[in-house]
């Protein structure tokens, strides 16, 4: 990586890694500029989740370095990273059933003084398509209610800033197609107003190609590819997953993958 | 609009105002226990003993002597103690996020019985000459010792034991209190039969040591904790989505766990030093609220409070005046009524969601 390049990234890994348990994840290298939208895939247990985990500082990198804005990641305080970067998770679960609005509040908890929350709440429910569920408690809502809430919480705390950092933990693979398509339109319209550079983590292929403008590719706890999305093809994907995949082009040009069982891999 | 209609208007809205600033509403009713409790007890009380007070006329009848001296420091003492044992409730629910956890679960009550047994008898039996002056303060000293030690031992071993996990916590804390158990159990397997009395009856807590120096102590106390709550029920808040999603939104859990668990340490380890176990309030009392208000804990912390201090002056106040002139355990009122209450909400709040 060059230093130039390093300058201005927002995100910078410069040969990573990670233990949880016996293992060792990584070397993760990347740099993730302000405004990109960054798909990571792989087949479960690759070491996806621990890389979230790296990057939203839950676990300590055991070598590299991992910066953030141009400073090292771990000299960031809890409340000065929370305004720069949120994190949608996997699990919703919240404890006691807390009504709706404090939890999208929540959001901006690390904010000492913070007059327009009444507003942000409003708006960022509105932007989450959950300004309907504002009012009730959270642990009466669907699942797909409480991605919603998540998401808008997510929003309410990187409202009024800019060039930020969204990772998202596949938090929309329960969901309905419908509803995920116009979550995802949310997310990328968040992000793309205010400059977020959005990292999430997906299991769904067709919607990193067609969301997403780069792919990052993790297999056995390392980093296995980093392409442009134009360059992905299918022989690379079908041997992160291991299974043959066929591909058909839409008349928009765009390519949908599916596993297929008459092809066989190609090695 | 006419003058009645404008009235009736006015009062409905005095009274659903008042319901719907419960805090307003639970001093009125605090209030109104007071004025109960000052009236019962053994000693009748009659108006003329309060206007010897007021006007600090000598000498004291028998009964302004009793209300000043005894029954009303210990009618503050119980509020007291009822708000330091609800507030300490709420903070140990907020922290392990599970409405059904205690502030004994973080060993405040067997650090300090365990502390006690010890002293009322391996102390007691050893012969040791202890100075006539200290004799009152070696038992509550121990315990509040024993409570605060537990409590900061706990957070020690199960940081180093299972990192900063919460359910690890809570796992070292079982662990813990069972140690304590094992301790208590073998110290009344060892006591005298006189041993044995003073450590069942330390056990089952009474209020009867109420007195203005503690009352004092106590309000600096709450007070102190009070300003130095409010800065955390938003962060406890936070903690309700998770320890990842609350360090996600910038609260640093690992702090949180450390402040509230040396709050909940000093203050119920004080209660417990000076009263003995008084169980179930810590328990019910944050549940009484969030059933009625919810759980948010900007106004949970507070109305504990409240309904704790309720809760204790009325079953002390009850234990010292049903069976005159004996004194029933007011461990034994506080389950009493609160439990047929919380029962009694409980169902009218399912049936009316």
């Amino acid at each position: 990586m060059t230093d130039a390049l390093k300058n201005i990234s927002l995100l910078s890994l410069d040969r990573v890694t990670v233990n949880l348990g016996q293992r060792t994840f990584g070397p993760f290298s990347f740099a993730i500029q302000p405004g990109e939208r960054v798909a990571v895939l792989g087949p479960s247990g690759a070491g996806k989740s621990t890389l979230l985990k790296l990057l939203a500082r839950e676990l300590t990198p055991v070598s590299g370095h991992a910066d953030f804005c141009q400073s090292p990641l771990k000299d960031w305080s809890l409340s000065d990273l929370s305004r720069r970067r949120a994190i949608l998770p996997q699990s919703h679960e919240v404890a006691f059933g807390l009504p709706v609005d404090l939890v999208i509040g929540l959001g901006r908890v690390a904010r000492m003084h913070d007059p327009s929350l009444a507003s942000i709440v409003q708006q960022a429910a509105e932007q989450a398509c959950a300004s309907h569920l504002l009012g009730r408690r959270f642990d009466t809502l669907s699942g797909g209610e409480k991605a919603r809430v998540q998401m808008a919480r997510v929003f309410a705390q990187l409202w009024d800033v800019e060039q930020g950092l969204l990772l998202v933990d596949e938090p929309l693979a329960a969901l309905d197609p419908g509803l995920q398509f116009s979550l995802m339109e949310a997310i990328y319209s968040f992000a793309a107003n205010r400059g977020h550079a959005i990292l999430a983590i997906l299991h769904d292929i067709n919607q990193a190609l067609q969301g997403f403008e780069r792919l990052i590719f993790i297999k056995h706890g390392a980093m296995v590819g980093d392409y442009r999305t134009p360059h992905v093809t299918l022989p690379l994907l079908e041997a992160l997953y291991n299974v043959s995949l066929a591909a058909a082009v839409t008349e928009e040009g765009e390519m949908i993958v599916a596993p297929s069982l008459k092809r066989k891999v190609v090695a | 609009m006419n003058a009645t209609a404008g009235a009736i208007s006015l009062t409905s809205r005095f009274t659903t105002g008042l319901l719907n600033r419960p805090v307003w509403f639970l001093s009125l009713v605090l209030l109104l226990c007071f004025w109960v409790a000052a009236w019962a007890g053994a000693v009748p009380v009659t108006t003329n003993d309060w206007l010897l007070l007021w006007r600090h006329d000598e000498p004291l009848t028998s009964g302004a002597y009793v209300l000043w001296n005894l029954r009303l420091p210990r009618m503050f003492f119980a509020a007291l103690v009822g708000a330091v044992l609800g507030l300490s409730g709420a903070l140990t629910q907020g922290l392990f996020r599970n409405p059904l956890a205690d502030p004994g679960l973080l060993g405040v009550t067997s650090g300090a019985a365990c502390a006690a047994a010890l002293t009322i008898v391996v102390l007691a039996g050893s012969g040791i000459d202890i100075p006539v002056a200290w004799r009152f303060w070696v038992l509550p000293v121990a315990a509040f010792a024993g409570a605060v030690g537990v409590c900061l031992l706990l957070d020690t071993v199960a940081r180093w034991l299972t990192a900063d996990s919460i359910a690890g916590l809570l796992l070292t804390g079982i662990a813990l209190n069972a140690l304590a158990a094992a301790i208590i159990g073998l110290c009344t397997y060892l006591a005298t039969d006189e041993q044995l009395r003073s450590l069942t009856f330390w056990t089952l807590g009474s209020l009867a040591g109420g007195s203005w120096p503690l009352v004092a102590t106590l309000s600096l106390l709450l007070v102190a904790a009070i300003w130095y709550v409010r800065r955390l029920v938003s962060a406890m808040n936070a903690l309700a989505l998770g320890e990842a999603a609350a360090a996600h939104v910038g609260i640093n859990v690992r702090h949180l766990r450390r402040r509230v668990i040396i709050l909940v340490a000093l203050l119920c380890g004080f209660s417990v030093a000076w009263c003995g176990v008084i169980g179930f309030i810590g328990l019910v009392a944050p549940h009484i609220v969030r059933l009625v208000v919810g759980p948010d804990q900007r106004r949970l912390a507070p109305l504990a409070m409240l309904v704790g201090a309720i809760i204790l002056l009325v079953a002390d106040t009850t234990a010292r005046s049903v069976a005159i002139p004996a004194e029933i355990p007011v461990g034994i009122f506080t389950a009493l009524l609160g439990a047929p209450f919380f029962l009694v909400l409980l169902t009218s709040v399912r049936k009316g969601s």
